[in-house]
């Protein structure tokens, strides 16, 4: 018990409650003082909420080191955890691999909430009528699925980039280990923050959380900015990280130009979640602040404008969906190489297409405001800057097929899932350009075909290549490879499916299917549709099952591999798994190209001593 | 040696910030007779370079190192340097998003608040960068004493521009947060600032205190300068949020 009691997790979920119920007491009571009704639960909550979070990163340790450095004492560079053997991973390590796995295992967790609140929704639609959900409840799940999926894919990019890019660079860690486990606690408390807003009045927004609908929604719109604007810290503050390690502790001999490609992506979704997500985050403040204060930002009775918060949370939300599918794009062009035999093809144009996705992507965000009453003149500029996106991807697309192009091709279940994101991704993306085109999106806007688009991109962009990562890393992780029969089963049973899914979508949607709604007319005839949909949903959940099975069996009682399993000439690979704490024994220097398959007799690295 | 080096140290602080007093003057003034935006924003682009060149050292990010070991204490200090840089530009996101949505929600109106006020409010700040690079320059060429007294002097200074914003400029000013758009430009802009200030004066207090117990040298005083180089980034800021609020444009009742 007393053990139990010793996990750096339990202890912060502990303070996370104590700390709340100081902040509605303190609220409570400054009214009391100032002579106002006692209890108003708005302020008290959110306050409540806020110290809840800081707390809970008091009782995890995440800022131990940190204060200890303010008094002057002298902290340890890196402590060696590895006594703690599996505790290790409750509480707040420094290890940048520890960490990977924590976010992995988060990612994870999300994703299936997420994922069920869609399969409880998707029942509902199964039928036209209100079967077993009110409306705010629908609404309410709906709008969190949204988040929660969001959310769980910038734990998942962060778990994908924190395990591999110091492996990838041979550093013994990242440049700020502290940070790194700052920047990972800080998602656990507020996602429960996010969820609590199931639990207190939900929200109906959608997981936009446009005003004046916002204004009004009950309290768990509230927690529902808090929640996702304290999650941007994660990402911001990894994106320091990531920038930092990259920058500054590549290994010797390595050039740019000779990173693994994926650092590319690493460095290309940095980038954008460094400075976009700032916006997002004071978007939702301001939201916040008209809640709590009567601010007047999106009041048009007080001056304000509504489209303004358009624009705050566009300029992020746009360029996230490239923080959500550049990490992926990366590992398909990380691993496509090792499956094919043969070098990437166009390794330079591939990292460029990388950033001038990241910074087209700054440019676009109007796309999604066509119908919103943006000004006229607006419209144009940001269809032309939209359409641009497709040139760097299409750069990934060409080099793709070419590296595929006569190689030595083999099926293990991380190649599987690579070719599977490439035509996920390809479907996404060519159903994209509809929705940037003025004249094609003012009928788009709103349907069932949007929802097919932008699930075809993350299930492309992001989804499969999570789970090849998974499948490909795993070994590394923990020196036993996972299951392939079970693997192949969790492909079968989820890509086929999701086609399905995806494509019945958007042709409902081209139909006139509108989103986000709980209901439909019966006359519209899309019943037998959402009936195949929600059967469709329910065997991607049983692949995902398959999926943490095959993790939780293979983790204990695996095949043992401990070499290089897939033939890579990646670093990480050169060493035997799982890593020890400061990865690299022996230091190496890079004297070749990266992806040079196939060549006789060429090395990417040289390790000291060899 | 570290004599020549105080006293060209001293110098130049002080030259930069003669040339910050004057130009915040012609800005005033230039606000008053003409207010031309455009002249406004440039000369605040210029303060802001003055700055980041001379008093947060921008160009040491583009030094090469002096020591190529991954674990030596040289090269980490430079890899902080570029966290705390890549950590600044990513708040400058934040207070950019705050002058966007004042223009867009104000346009060439400002809220109804007494230029004079404001700019006394801001020579406190400006002073107060003076000697936050006294500090940081002072600790570099191992004058402690003198960093003493130019920390105190910030931070004195920096509590009473949190004072003079919030006990004098939030009480004098005629409208609340929730009355009309000024209101929430008003007190979001300078409350986020504040914060900031606030954060500044603690983490000068930290560096103070663990500076007297003789924690830092003229070789390694990391703290130090991120303390000064955070102190002067949120002088930056405040060097685009004093015309925003105060200058540009004409105010409508």
């Amino acid at each position: 018990m007393k053990k139990f009691f010793s996990l750096g997790l339990i202890r912060g979920l502990i303070w996370q409650v104590i700390g709340t119920g100081i902040g509605v007491g303190f609220v409570t009571l400054l009214r009391v003082l100032m002579g106002l009704p006692a209890w108003k639960a708005e302020p008290a909550t959110v306050f409540g909420a806020l110290l809840g979070v800081l707390f809970f990163l008091i009782g995890v340790g995440a800022i131990t080191d940190w204060y200890k450095m303010a008094k002057g004492e002298e902290v340890e560079e890196m402590t060696d955890e590895s006594h703690l053997g599996k505790m290790r991973y409750f509480g707040a390590s420094l290890d940048h691999k520890v960490i990977g796995i924590q976010y992995m295992v988060l990612s994870i967790i999300l994703m299936s909430v997420g994922g069920m609140f869609a399969l409880i929704f998707r029942t509902e639609l199964a039928e036209t009528g209100m079967q077993f959900l009110t409306l705010i409840e629908y609404n309410t799940l709906m709008s969190l699925h949204g988040i929660v999926m969001i959310v769980s894919i910038l734990v998942g990019i962060a778990a994908i980039m924190n395990y591999t890019v110091p492996l990838l660079l041979g550093a013994s860690d990242m440049a700020f280990p502290r940070l790194n486990a700052f920047s990972f606690w800080i998602a656990v408390p507020s996602g429960l923050v996010l969820l609590s807003s199931l639990f207190l009045g939900g929200f109906d927004t959608g997981w936009t959380g446009y005003p004046p609908l916002s204004v009004r929604a009950p309290l768990g719109m509230q927690m529902f900015f808090l929640g996702v604007a304290l999650v941007g810290f994660t990402s911001i503050l990894g994106s320091i990280n990531i920038i930092a390690t990259i920058i500054r502790l590549r290994s010797k001999g390595m050039t740019p130009f000779r990173m693994p490609i994926f650092i590319w992506a690493a460095i290309a979704t940095s980038i954008i979640s460094l400075t976009a997500t700032q916006l997002i985050g004071l978007s939702f403040e301001m939201v916040m602040f008209q809640r709590l204060f009567g601010m007047g930002f999106f009041d048009p009775i007080k001056g304000g404008n509504p489209i303004l918060f358009q624009h705050l949370f566009w300029f992020y939300s746009h360029p996230a969906v490239y923080v959500f599918v550049l990490p992926g794009l990366g590992i398909i062009s990380e691993l496509l190489p090792v499956f094919a035999r043969k070098p990437l093809f166009g390794y330079k144009w591939v990292a460029m297409s990388s950033l001038g996705i990241a910074l087209v992507g700054f440019l676009v965000w109007g796309h999604h405001m066509f119908t919103s009453g943006m000004a006229e003149y607006l419209r144009v500029p940001f269809m032309y800057s939209t359409l641009l996106v497709a040139i760097p991807t299409g750069v990934k697309f060409f080099s793709w097929v070419a590296t595929l192009w006569r190689g030595k091709i083999t099926f293990p279940v991380p190649m599987l899932f690579i070719l599977a994101s490439i035509v996920v991704f390809l479907l996404g993306g060519l159903t994209g350009p509809p929705n940037a085109t003025i004249s094609t999106d003012l009928h788009l806007q709103d349907t069932y075909y949007i929802v097919g688009h932008f699930h075809d991109t993350l299930f492309g962009g992001f989804m499969f290549p999570f789970f090849a990562a998974v499948y490909y890393w795993f070994p590394k992780m923990t020196g036993r490879r996972l299951n392939e029969k079970l693997g192949k089963i969790h492909f079968w049973l989820v890509t086929p499916s999701f086609f399905v899914l995806s494509l019945w979508m958007m042709r409902i949607g081209l139909l006139g299917m509108r989103r986000r709604i709980a209901d439909y007319d019966p006359a519209l005839q899309f019943q037998t549709y959402h009936q195949v949909m929600t059967y469709t949903g329910y065997f991607i959940a049983m692949g995902v099952l398959v999926f943490i099975i095959n993790l939780i069996w293979s983790a204990k009682k695996g095949e043992i591999a401990t070499g290089n399993i897939w033939n890579s000439r990646s670093p990480e690979w050169q060493v035997p798994s799982p890593m020890p704490m400061h990865n690299y024994d022996k230091q190496f220097e890079v004297v070749g190209e990266p992806y040079d398959y196939g060549i006789p007799g060429s090395n990417y690295v040289k390790f000291d001593g060899e | 040696m570290a004599d020549i080096n105080k006293k060209s140290n001293l110098r130049l602080g002080l030259i930069i910030f003669g040339l910050l007093t004057i130009l915040t003057l012609v800005e005033f003034g230039l606000a008053i007779y003409l207010n031309i935006w455009g002249l406004l924003a440039l000369l605040a682009i210029i303060k802001a370079g003055l700055v980041m060149y001379y008093y947060m050292h921008i160009y040491r990010l583009f030094e090469p190192d002096k020591e190529t070991i991954h674990h030596s204490y040289a090269y980490k200090i430079v890899t902080n340097r570029l966290g705390l840089w890549l950590f600044m530009l990513s708040d400058a996101f934040i207070f950019g998003g705050l002058l966007i949505s004042r223009f867009n929600l104000m346009g060439f109106t400002r809220p109804e608040l007494s230029q004079p006020l404001g700019l006394v409010v801001t020579s406190v700040l400006l002073v107060s960068s003076f000697f936050a690079n006294r500090a940081e320059t002072s600790m570099a060429t191992g004058d402690r004493k003198q960093f003493v007294i130019s920390t105190v002097v910030t931070m004195v200074l920096g509590i009473l521009f949190i004072l003079g914003v919030l006990g004098v400029e939030w009480q004098l000013a005629p409208f609340k947060a929730a009355d009309g758009v000024q209101g929430a430009v008003f007190y979001s802009m300078t409350g986020f600032h504040v914060f900031h200030v606030l954060t500044g004066v603690i983490f000068l207090g930290i560096v103070l205190r663990n500076g007297i117990r003789g924690l830092y040298s003229e070789e390694k005083h990391w703290a130090v300068e991120a303390a000064a180089v955070y102190w002067h980034f949120v002088d930056v800021v405040w060097i685009f949020f004093y015309p925003a609020l105060y200058l540009i444009g004409i105010v409508i009742k």
